[in-house]
Formats: structure tokens, C-alpha cells, sequence
């Protein structure tokens, strides 16, 4: 076995938290059942370590073993990347796209290995239909970096594929292009939108962030739902509250729906706005020139925190956040509040 | 004057007339006391007589207004108990409609395509099916609104929702769940046949059965007798219409490779055609079928060679 293939395995196993470790191992379906059951667990990380190169090396574990572990690593660990979407089109009246997995891989491979020499290509399918590409980038001259590679993830048949975002971007538009053209697309662009949670980014880009529909089955919602009054004041203040809030929770559930929200941690809008104003002689009102200016949320759960603000009494949303045709063309009317 | 009393001795009788006078008075006021008294107790005793008499009165009237109210009271109860039981039967009525109703809407899942009303617009479910098999359902919720806008849907990514939707969404939307229903039922047979293949006839396949998330492209090899000498064949199944569930092309070679005999290049010849008219399943099934039929043959084979043997053990 070389030598930097078990210096990438050594560090990738490092990396994995003990608790991880028989997980990914088994997942990796590298070193056998028996293989397994001679290392002892319970030893400290180092030794462990070592006994698994040691294991590695009598089964003389390839770059592309030791590539298939990191896959799985980045598997188990995808929020530590923040992932972009690119969208791919085909032009007009294209045939029905026959996707063959082989096919692809193939062609992906071929595409790449002839623009860089140097190029490590590596693929896990999932059972989602989804294949995850791993890359890690060399020069003509220089071998490839082993520690800096890029993610893939595809979504075959779908026009869409989640990249995780590197520092070296100059591969990027070779990377496009081989997607591309291995997918039989022809054109491929970078949408605006970004997060580390893969499975958020999903549910916005295939619109399946919503998944109970009424059926003559499903009963409807009550209105029983507890609002937290206090109990001693006056029964007719507590009517009044209960009607207003009540029209608060329909509205923000039939914006938002019941279900858990995409995680997303910003969102970005350009404003185009003119001020009203009481006061006379206001600075920003009355200009003929529209306001522009760019808002930008940010939170840790940022479609959860926009739906508690409703409830908890803090802004009027005009128009709903709705995502129906494409996320970045959410149209909202900010009044003051 | 010789005051002679009969009543007192002499002694007295000088007070004797005024002491009389007295005594007489006395006895006149107690007499008086005396009437006086028998007079307020009788008085008394009228009152207290009255009293009773009135007050007997009113139990008499107490107790015949008990008894008039328990009669009513029985009288209510015998006339509302046969309205209570008409109550029960018409909820029961109402709870056989209710069921009634239920079961109807049930059973237009098997018509295909349902929908039920919403606040905004209605909520379209399409549940697909392929021989006779009930298989998955999808919705599609539409608001209706001008114009006509899908609301969220839980169609499969790789089913081209929006280009039936570009083209028939707005002008016509018969054609657009009709379409739609199209493309799902096609989709929900193919996938049904390619699972099928791999659950049910695994034995016939030599590797993994290669497919996409459309199921419009199929690969695997295969040999009619498993284990046996035989050569596998490679098939290759291209649906190229997505509204089909059959295969529009089919390429079935024969891994050998080398120059097949004619009974091959038949059988080779056969399984295309077979593939592009059947459904997948069956046509497996058929092979299945056959190759029992093959081996209770042999069996029948073997049976008369040991026959011979054992002959042919006698005679040594």
C-alpha cells in the first residue's frame, strides 16, 4: 500500500469521532466482519488507528478504498460543508433523457481525466438516486490534493446537483461542463441559494417541504390549540384575544403549513421603495428616485424564526413567503410595523 | 236590733257583715277570674282548633297536588319516551349516511383521480395503478386564482410536472390532469415491473438489474437455467415513450459472444420480441414456468437412466 494512501486513510479515520467509528467502517464494507472483531475498541484512538492500517495494508486498500471512506465520512458529516445548487437545462425539444449510470460515470471521468491530467474521481450511489461525486484536484505537473477535494451530489434524471463550495474555484467551470455534458445537459447555472443543510436545499429545489395534502381521510385541524392567556383577567378581553390570535395562527399556518420549515440561515432581497410620511418635510419621503437597497435576515433557523414572529405579535406580513415557483422570487411587502 | 248572724258566732260579728261583704267580693272577683280564664282558654282553644282545621286543609291540598303532579309526571314520561326512540333511529340514520358517504369517496380512489375542496382551491389525488394493482398516489394542490397555480404537489422530481403544466395548466385543465395521470400511471407500472423482477425472479438474474429513477431504462443479464452450462443473455430495455409500459426498444445479446447456434439466435430472437410486447414480470414468469416444465423432463430422464443401471448392477 503507498504511503500517502495510508497517511489519507490514517487522517481520515482520525478525524471520525469514536462513537462514528464501527458505523462508517461498516458502511465502508472494506475490512471484513472478521477483520473487524480483532480490533479493540475500547483502546485509545491512536492504537485503534493502527491496527486498522495495519488491517488496510494486509487488504491493500487503494486510493479509491481510501477515497470511498472519505465519501462516507463527508456522508455522515455533510453540515460541516456549506453546499451550492446549480441548475442545469437542456435546450428545446431535447429526447427523453435515458439517464445509465455507467454511462455517466464514465463520461464524467473521461471529461475530466482528459482536461487534468491529474485527477482523482470517485463515486458512491445512494439509495435516493442521488450519486455522490468525490474529486480531488491535481495540476499537469502536480498530484492531486487529496485533502481539498470537492463534493458532488446528483440527482439523476432531475436538472439539479448540489456542489460543495471550495476555496479553489478555478475548477469550477470545468466541473460544470463535465457535469453537463455527462448528463447530456447543455447549460448549467449556479442558483442563489446556499446552506449547509443538504436535505433543506432539497426539499426547497424539489418542492417537498410540504407533504400532507387534505384528503376526505385526514381530519381537519382543530382550533384547540392552547394560547397561553392568563386566566384572571376579564372573560371579554380574553374573547377578544382569543379571536384575534386565532386569525394569526390560521393565517401563519396556511403560509407556512405544519410542517418543519427548510433550514435556511440567511436570505438576501433587493428593495425597491418610497417612504410615506406623516410629518411633513421627512428626508426619505417624498424623493421621486425609489429607494434601493439590498435586506439581508440572518438566523441560525430562519423560516422557523419568520414564522414565530406573527404569532408572537411582532410584524404584519402582507404577502406571504410563498416558494411556490422558484425560492428567489419571494415578493415581500414590508409595512411598518 | 238583735244582730243575730247564723253564719259567724258573735265574736265576729261586728266585722262580720263588712268581712261578708268582703268574702263575697272575693269570691265574686275569682268567680270572675275564673270565667275569665275558661273564657280565653276556650277562646284559645277555638283558635288552636281553627288552626288545625286550616292547616289539615292544607295538607289535604298539599297531598292532592303531589299526587296530580306525579300523575302528570307519568304522563310526560309514557308520552316522551317514543319521541327519544325516534331520536336514536335517526341518528342511526345519519350515521349509516355518514358511512355511506365515506365508502363512496373511498371508492373513487379506485376511478384514478379524486380531489377534494380546499380553502383555496381544491386538491387533486391521482392514485396509479397496473394490473389490476393498486400502487402509490401523488397529489397535486391547486389554488385556484388567475391565473391557475400549483400550490405544492407531491409528484417525483423526475415526472415533467411543469412542462405538462407550461402547456395545459391554464388553457385546459382536463388535459392537464389527464395528461398528468398519463406520465404517473406509466411511471407506477414500469416500477412496478422492474421491482418485481428484482424480488421475484432474482434466481433468473446473474447480476444487479441496472435502472434509473424513471425505470425507462432497464439493463440486467440473465439465464433461463440458473447454474446451469448455459450462456447468459444480456437485455437492454429502452422506454422512450413515458406515457408506455412497455419498451420501445429492446436489445437482447448474448454474452457468449462467440458465434451462436441457430437454436440461440431463435431463443435470442424470441425474448425480444416477447419483451417488447409483455410486460417484464410475466415474461420472467414465463421462463420461470418453463424451465419447470424443462426440469420435470429430466427428472423423467433420470429416472429411466437409473432404471438401467440398477439392471445393469444386477447382472454383475
Amino acid at each position: 500500500m503507498d504511503e500517502t494512501v495510508a497517511e489519507f486513510i490514517k487522517r481520515t479515520i482520525l478525524k471520525i469521532p469514536m462513537n462514528e467509528l464501527t458505523t462508517i467502517l461498516k458502511a465502508w464494507d472494506f475490512l471484513s466482519e472478521n477483520q473487524l472483531q480483532t480490533v479493540n475498541f475500547r483502546q485509545r484512538k491512536e492504537s485503534v488507528v493502527q491496527h486498522l492500517i495495519r488491517l488496510c495494508e494486509e487488504k491493500r486498500a487503494s486510493l479509491n478504498d481510501a477515497a470511498l471512506l472519505d465519501i462516507i465520512y463527508t456522508q455522515f458529516h455533510q453540515h460541516q460543508k456549506v453546499w451550492d445548487v446549480f441548475q442545469m437545462s437542456k435546450g428545446p425539444g431535447e429526447d427523453v433523457d435515458l439517464f445509465d449510470m455507467k454511462q455517466f460515470k464514465n463520461s464524467f471521468k473521461k471529461i475530466l481525466q482528459r482536461a487534468l491530467k491529474n485527477v482523482t474521481v470517485s463515486f458512491r450511489e445512494t439509495e435516493e438516486n442521488a450519486v455522490w461525486i468525490r474529486i480531488a484536484w491535481g495540476t499537469q505537473y502536480t498530484k492531486p490534493n487529496q485533502y481539498k477535494p470537492t463534493y458532488v451530489v446528483y440527482y439523476s434524471q432531475t436538472p439539479y446537483a448540489f456542489k460543495s463550495s471550495s476555496t479553489l474555484r478555478r475548477n469550477t467551470p470545468l466541473l460544470g461542463q463535465a457535469l453537463t455534458i455527462a448528463s447530456k445537459h447543455h447549460q448549467i447555472v449556479k442558483m442563489d441559494l446556499r446552506s449547509r443543510y443538504l436535505d433543506s436545499l432539497k426539499a426547497i429545489v424539489f418542492k417537498q417541504y410540504n407533504q400532507t395534502f387534505e384528503t376526505h381521510n385526514s381530519t381537519t385541524p382543530l382550533q384547540e390549540r392552547s394560547l397561553g392567556l392568563d386566566i384572571n383577567m376579564d372573560s371579554r378581553i380574553i374573547h377578544e384575544n382569543i379571536v384575534e390570535k386565532e386569525r394569526v395562527q390560521r393565517i401563519t399556518q396556511e403560509t407556512f403549513g405544519d410542517y418543519s420549515q427548510p433550514q435556511l440561515e440567511f436570505a438576501q432581497y433587493k428593495l425597491e421603495t418610497k417612504f410615506k410620511s406623516d410629518l411633513n418635510g421627512s428626508i426619505l419621503a417624498e424623493r421621486e428616485e425609489p429607494l434601493r437597497c439590498l435586506i439581508k435576515f440572518s438566523s441560525p433557523h430562519l423560516l422557523e424564526a419568520l414564522k414565530s414572529l406573527a404569532p408572537a405579535g411582532e410584524c404584519r406580513i402582507q404577502k406571504p413567503l410563498c416558494y411556490s415557483a422558484s425560492y428567489s422570487q419571494g415578493t415581500q411587502d414590508l409595512s411598518s410595523c | 236590733m238583735e244582730q243575730a248572724n247564723p253564719l259567724c258566732p258573735e265574736g265576729e260579728s261586728k266585722g262580720g257583715v263588712l268581712a261578708h261583704l268582703e268574702r263575697l267580693e272575693t269570691q265574686v272577683s275569682r268567680s270572675r277570674k275564673q270565667s275569665e280564664e275558661l273564657q280565653s282558654a276556650q277562646a284559645q282553644e277555638g283558635a288552636l282548633g281553627t288552626k288545625i282545621h286550616k292547616l289539615r286543609h292544607l295538607r289535604d291540598e298539599l297531598r292532592a297536588a303531589v299526587w296530580h303532579r306525579r300523575g302528570n309526571v307519568k304522563a310526560c314520561i309514557a308520552n316522551v319516551e317514543p319521541n327519544r326512540t325516534v331520536e336514536v333511529n335517526e341518528q342511526e340514520a345519519l350515521e349509516e349516511k355518514l358511512e355511506n358517504v365515506k365508502a363512496v369517496l373511498q371508492a373513487y380512489h379506485f376511478t384514478g383521480l379524486s380531489g377534494k375542496l380546499t380553502s383555496r382551491g381544491v386538491c387533486v389525488c391521482i392514485n396509479t395503478a397496473f394490473e389490476g394493482n393498486l400502487l402509490d398516489s401523488y397529489f397535486v394542490d391547486l389554488v385556484i386564482q388567475k391565473p391557475l397555480r400549483i400550490h405544492h404537489h407531491s409528484v417525483p422530481v423526475f415526472i415533467p410536472l411543469e412542462e405538462i403544466a407550461a402547456k395545459y395548466l391554464q388553457t385546459n385543465i382536463q388535459h392537464f390532469l389527464f395528461s398528468l395521470c398519463e406520465y404517473l400511471n406509466a411511471y407506477s407500472g414500469r416500477k412496478y415491473q422492474a421491482d418485481r423482477l428484482q424480488s421475484d425472479f432474482a434466481a433468473l438474474l446473474t447480476g444487479p438489474l441496472q435502472r434509473n429513477p424513471l425505470c425507462n431504462l432497464l439493463s440486467f443479464t440473465y439465464k433461463l437455467d440458473p447454474g446451469g452450462q448455459s450462456f447468459p443473455f444480456c437485455a437492454r430495455l429502452v422506454y422512450k415513450d413515458l406515457t408506455a409500459t412497455l419498451p420501445t426498444d429492446v436489445t437482447v445479446t448474448c454474452q457468449g459472444g462467440e458465434a451462436l447456434s441457430t437454436s440461440w439466435e431463435e431463443q435470442r430472437a424470441s425474448h425480444e420480441t416477447l419483451f417488447c410486447t409483455k410486460p417484464l414480470h410475466q415474461v420472467f414468469a414465463s421462463f420461470a414456468r418453463r424451465e419447470k416444465l424443462d426440469e420435470s423432463g429430466l427428472l423423467i430422464d433420470c429416472f429411466h437412466c437409473t432404471g438401467n443401471t440398477s439392471e445393469v448392477s444386477n447382472q454383475y
